[in-house]
């Protein structure tokens, strides 16, 4: 059996991946590539962000047996990997944590990130109060309008908010604008991505940061099942959490892997953000990989309730797994996930995000009543407070009485 | 025959602007009172929904173009019908690399040969270029490169290899349209790039009035200029009165033929 060794050394996953930058760029993508081989091998960086994942984080999170969730589904043994957990509330922190590590042994003094959901730009912030640099959150504003309650956080925690009015004024324009900031100020700035998505080298450094969820999980299933699981599920955006968890478990081809879109109003119509099951190839910032584009390679506007899934790209590296049918995706509606989200906080006393709400919802969807015996790992991947609002409003609840 | 290898070898001026802004129409109109001036080179943008490397300006005008759903072929067939009474004008097409994908690269090339001189593609950085370049030089099609600051003398000699046409000198570590221009720092890596190859340079990025392009001439080894922003704001200052920009357009470019 061949071992799993993707990307190559010039950032391909296959054909997609690469690096589509403007020449301002491309030097110091190559010198960030140079850097993060360096402290891959740094014995020192790697036991400061393992100090930090268990004192700072809390890691490793846990690995809950919902039990309640398996009895009404009727069908395989459901485990939460609760990285929900996590301080700040989502998995988004494992990578931010490395990424600043990075930076400051770079010498950058300034921190940019984007953010669709809140959850990269909360934990952005967070690890620039702690390493006391500045930082700058790009967000569309129509995600500040549904995700008030991270704004607040973000601004408490010292970063500087900048409201993107450009295109669908969400997660893909904050990318472009938080790109344009780094080509402006490249000397002195470094980019915190916060999914699988944007030029080499993030969508593999970003994975490598997250795999911490996989690894965890893998270590903990043996322990309390004494075997591998036999489904993983998880929900992709830009496909950081689902990265994290898949990857440690790619080269155990027994287990099945499920990766779960937004299908937001359906995936045949065009109020989606399900890339991989209804986009094509194409390029989008920086990367090549799956797109919603038209026939011109104009790239359209993703929709889905979840603002931390409203993208329309996805990381190279889950292209390349879609193409050689290593994981498969599936779409899930914007009501779908609605149910699933309050269907979980009933039963297993979680309020899930809306972004792992897909997850569930493909659970409990395509399990009820089969798969009886058997193990299913899904990452809960953020805690949905965040969501309250919107949810409360989709679902037609007055939040204000 | 390629224009691009005739330039003149001093004062270079290159004119950038977006195909199909604001309308197709009214863009019709622009390219021809540019091309009536007869500059070194006209820049023809193809129009972008996500042009990241673009400042505000020149993504205001990508928008309004894409409003009404231009499509490449409509750009193409434009830069087509201009090229008629092109003379010893350069074409050149500044685009991004999905556009030209899309659409399919050979059926692309075939749309512009013996047109277009020569190309720009703005996130195809030169470790990506292989077949693309291939295929354009088959074709007599110079793929323009980009040089910028952060680009180091290693780097620069790579991809200056063979280069033909001109080289395009990012001016700032900015976007398109950006402020500074640091005269010194621009003069001490265009004359770094001269060193390694022979192919004229332009400056661009920032260049906003006759004042930078005499500047440009008279402190810096630069062979010349490319406007791009600056051609776009007026429509934007102007309120959009159409009538009232191409008057001011034309002004604008007497001016910086210096």
């Amino acid at each position: 059996m061949k071992t799993y060794k993707q990307p190559n050394t010039v950032g391909r996953f296959g054909e997609f991946g690469g690096m589509y930058v403007s020449e301002t760029l491309m030097p110091l993508l190559l010198k960030l590539d140079k850097s993060y081989k360096k402290i891959q091998k740094d014995k020192k960086f790697k036991k400061e962000l393992n100090e930090l994942f268990k004192n700072y984080v809390g890691r490793p999170s846990s690995l809950h047996y919902a039990k309640n969730l398996s009895k009404y589904i009727n069908g395989p043994k459901v485990y939460f990997k609760r990285d929900e957990l996590n301080h700040t509330g989502a998995h988004k922190i494992n990578n931010c944590l490395g990424q600043i590590l990075l930076a400051k042994k770079m010498g950058k003094r300034r921190i940019i990130a984007e953010t669709g959901a809140g959850q990269h730009g909360v934990a952005t912030a967070t690890v620039c109060a702690l390493f006391g640099l500045p930082c700058y959150i790009y967000m569309g504003s129509k995600d500040i309008e549904r995700q008030k309650p991270n704004v607040f956080r973000m601004k408490l925690l010292g970063a500087t908010i900048i409201p993107v009015e450009s295109g669908s004024k969400s997660l893909k324009d904050a990318m472009n604008e938080a790109l344009r900031d780094w080509i402006k100020n490249v000397r002195d700035t470094f980019y915190i991505i916060g999914s699988t998505a944007g030029p080499h080298p993030y969508p593999k450094m970003v994975r490598d940061f997250q795999s911490v969820i996989g690894k965890e999980a893998r270590e903990q299933i043996l322990k309390v099942e004494k075997k591998l699981p036999d489904y993983l599920i998880a929900c992709v955006g830009g496909g950081s959490n689902a990265m994290g968890l898949f990857y440690p478990f790619l080269n155990d081809k027994k287990v099945k892997i499920i990766g779960v879109e937004a299908a937001g109003r359906g995936a045949k119509t065009e109020e989606t953000a399900a890339t991989m099951t209804s986009g094509t190839p194409g390029i989008l910032h920086g990367s090549y990989s799956y797109v919603l584009q038209d026939n011109d390679g104009q790239i359209k506007e993703a929709h889905s309730i979840s603002a931390g899934l409203d993208y329309p790209g996805v990381g190279p590296e889950h292209s390349y797994l879609k193409d050689i049918k290593r994981v498969e995706y599936f779409g899930i509606t914007d009501k779908e996930a609605l149910e699933a989200f309050q269907t979980c906080s009933k039963l297993e006393g979680i309020i899930p995000a809306l972004e792992p709400s897909h997850a569930l919802a493909y659970l409990i969807k395509a399990f009820k009543n089969k798969h009886k015996n058997k193990v299913v790992i899904l990452n809960m991947c953020g805690r949905g407070d965040k969501d309250l609002f919107t949810a409360a409003k989709a679902i037609g609840f007055d939040a204000d009485e | 025959m390629n224009n691009l290898d005739s330039l003149p070898k001093k004062k270079i001026l290159s004119l950038f602007m977006t195909c199909g802004f604001p309308t197709l129409n009214q863009s019709k109109k622009i390219f021809n009172e540019i091309l009536s001036h007869q500059p070194d080179i006209i820049e023809f943008g193809l129009p972008f929904s996500d042009p990241m490397a673009d400042g505000p300006i020149i993504q205001e005008a990508n928008k309004l173009a894409l409003r009404s759903k231009l499509s490449t072929q409509q750009s193409l067939n434009l830069i087509k019908e201009l090229s008629k009474s092109k003379n010893n004008t350069s074409f050149v097409i500044m685009c991004y690399l999905n556009t030209v994908r899309k659409f399919g690269l050979n059926k692309f090339i075939k749309n512009i040969k013996s047109i277009v001189d020569g190309i720009i593609i703005v996130d195809l950085p030169f470790e990506e270029e292989g077949e693309i370049k291939k295929s354009l030089s088959e074709n007599n099609i110079h793929l323009i490169k980009l040089i910028s600051p952060m680009t180091d003398k290693k780097r620069s000699q790579k991809l200056l290899e063979g280069s033909k046409g001109f080289i395009y000198y990012i001016s700032a570590t900015g976007i398109t349209g950006s402020n500074k221009l640091d005269y010194l720092d621009i003069n001490k890596n265009v004359h770094s790039i001269k060193k390694m190859s022979s192919v004229p340079v332009l400056v661009g990025f920032g260049i906003k009035s006759k004042k930078d392009v005499i500047n440009i001439s008279r402190k810096t080894k630069a062979d010349g200029v490319i406007i791009g922003s600056a051609l776009i704001q007026k429509y934007f200052d102007l309120k959009m009165d159409f009538n009232k920009y191409l008057k001011n357009l034309k002004k604008f470019i007497m001016e910086v033929k210096i």
